[in-house]
């Protein structure tokens, strides 16, 4: 512990010195617009993401007052449907995806031991696009045709039977991929030539590992929706018949193209929360993190099956029995890496010292609640209970519980863990449990009730219902106001801990912190490591000696 | 402490480069080829 601390001070009177030349842009369009510094996008990056988390749920707000009693309450079907398509479009690619970019930029320099990201100009432009995506997208809820309304699937017909606003939905979609794929390659040109001398693949923290796999998930992925979304454009405005049965095209075959893609997508949400879980978890149970190598190779399985289970997500359209069968065992295959994980996470846990601050309540919900989604994940791959469930509202449930108390959950422990070595104050612990407590209990009443009425028969994507799904619709929407009401206290937390906290944070912040970004101080300089750190099993959590 | 100095460094950011040149080549490649198989098939 001694060498550790004085290690920590060579650390810490380095930094200082970077500190000391510290060359932050002045001005707020050259530090902000024109910024190239790793922290400063990440930043960029994740206030963008907080934003769209609240215009997206908004939208849901909408939806769940809408459902709130059977009957048409609030608004016309036309816009209900604008609202399911919208909620899903900006949840998915402005507000999950861009926070764990925004994520990304933060941390996996400065846990590399790497100066800034490899390609800074391209990050400031992949950041850049996203805002006039986003207002692209959202201006055509302005137009007289509406916004997008088939669903954030896009299935032809349905979706080219929509107006003229159809083109700036899928010119948005082309502008939010190329972000994406800028992002991403940035991630992996700078994980594999930027890691500091002696920090070699199996050293990196986990967060490191699942944001290089997750990144080639995404170069290998969004072009796939590119050209999907390509091929629908020119079939409503130039007369192809790529997917319009009526000129010879296939319907069917857009739902392959599009799952190729969505599947992974899942996943892109999904394998950086595990990365964010595998770091706080050894932390606050003070061990390090159990079957460090199983996780790794967990990971990269996940990401491999992730590409040959599309199909499962239209087991209704009537494939071959052998495809059925393919596509149900093969999803069920991807129950035996994610499981390695669960029970990795909870061997980490059994016999620690853990102490339950707000970053590790998260993460335990994370970790409970997430495996419920997984749960009924197995349930929807069984390809003969599919045919009952499909388009209920059991699979709303299904993937809201993977992706609400599950991305969403990481990404607020990963926020409350990272938030005093970002800003350099400690936040208010007591508001911040206050905050996971109404979050865990209100979110289970909004999602847990739509397993029952899926069961019972409700069709998702509907904005009036028959009498008998009345009780449950009603405790999920009191869930849902409950849950969207709390996420204001992290605002108010946020903002606390930026501008008003008088509590400084340490470098280390976490007593059972490792890693090398807690060798620098709490805020990180504006530049750090430009030389490169020591990288030893005192500072890193993986070095290999400690095991 | 270990010193970089700039030669390595500018061989670092010079691989860097060819990384995601690479990258974005596979990405345009896998663009390319789901558009083509699609008018191919129509």
């Amino acid at each position: 512990m001694s060498s550790e601390h004085t290690h920590g001070h060579a650390q810490d009177s380095h930094a200082a010195h970077d500190d000391h030349h510290d060359h932050k842009p002045t001005g707020f369009l050259n530090r902000w617009l024109f910024t190239t510094n790793h922290k400063d996008i990440g930043t960029l990056y994740l206030v963008f993401a907080l934003l769209m988390f609240f215009t997206g749920g908004a939208m849901a707000m909408v939806i769940r007052a809408e459902l709130f009693m059977p009957g048409l309450q609030l608004v016309e079907p036309d816009f209900f449907n604008q609202m399911t398509t919208m909620h899903a479009l900006i949840m998915v690619f402005g507000a999950v995806m861009p926070a764990w970019v925004g994520f990304a930029n933060w941390m996996i320099p400065m846990m590399i031991g790497a100066p800034d990201m490899a390609l800074p100009r391209m990050n400031n432009w992949s950041f850049w696009i996203l805002p006039f995506a986003f207002a692209m997208l959202l201006s055509t809820l302005l137009m007289d045709s509406g916004g997008p309304a088939a669903g954030w699937t896009l299935y032809p017909p349905l979706s080219l039977q929509g107006g003229q606003s159809f083109a700036f939905v899928v010119f948005a979609v082309h502008m939010m991929g190329i972000s994406s794929i800028m992002g991403s390659i940035n991630v992996i040109a700078t994980i594999l030539n930027m890691r500091a001398p002696g920090m070699t693949l199996l050293k990196m923290p986990l967060f490191v590992w699942t944001w290089l796999i997750t990144a080639f998930l995404l170069i290998a992925v969004m072009p796939v929706l590119a050209g999907a979304v390509t091929m629908l454009l020119t079939d409503h405005f130039f007369g192809t018949s790529f997917f319009n049965a009526a000129g010879g095209g296939d319907p069917v075959m857009f739902q392959h193209i599009f799952w190729f893609f969505g599947h992974p997508e899942v996943y892109i949400m999904i394998l950086p929360a595990f990365g964010v879980v595998s770091e706080i978890i050894p932390t606050f149970a003070r061990k390090p993190l159990f079957g460090y190598t199983a996780m790794v190779y967990a990971t990269a399985s996940i990401a491999f099956l992730s590409f040959i289970v599309w199909a499962h997500h239209m087991f209704t359209v009537g494939m071959p029995l052998t495809g059925e069968l393919y596509f149900m065992y093969a999803t069920m295959l991807i129950a035996v890496p994610t499981g390695v994980k669960v029970f990795n996470w909870v061997s980490t846990m059994w016999q620690g010292s853990m102490t339950f601050e707000t970053p590790m309540l998260f993460a335990i919900g994370f970790v409970v609640l997430f495996t419920i989604g997984g749960l009924s994940g197995l349930m929807l791959a069984i390809t003969a209970a599919d045919l009952q469930y499909h388009d209920t509202y059991f699979v709303v449930a299904h993937f809201h519980y993977v992706l609400v108390p599950g991305s969403v959950f990481a990404l607020m422990a990963g926020a409350y863990y990272w938030l005093p070595k970002w800003t350099g104050h400690m936040y208010s612990e007591k508001w911040g449990k206050i905050h996971f407590w109404v979050s865990a209990i209100s979110v289970n009443i909004l999602f847990f009730p739509q397993h029952y009425l899926g069961l019972a028969g409700m069709p998702r994507r509907i904005p009036d219902y028959s009498t008998q799904f009345a009780d449950f619709n009603m405790i999920s929407s009191i869930g849902g106001f409950i849950f969207g009401a709390s996420q204001l206290i992290f605002v108010g937390v946020i903002v606390h801990c930026v501008y008003k906290s008088r509590q400084a944070a340490s470098g280390r912040v976490w007593e059972g912190a490792k890693g090398l970004e807690w060798t620098l101080p709490s805020p990180p300089p504006y530049h750090s490591f430009n030389t490169p750190p020591v990288i030893d099993s005192t500072t890193v959590a993986h070095a290999g000696e400690s095991h | 402490m270990v010193n970089t100095d700039r030669d390595e460094f500018a061989a670092r950011r010079n691989r860097a480069v060819k990384t995601a040149w690479m990258l974005a080549v596979v990405a345009a490649l896998i663009f390319i080829a789901f558009v083509l198989s699609g008018i191919l098939n129509s």
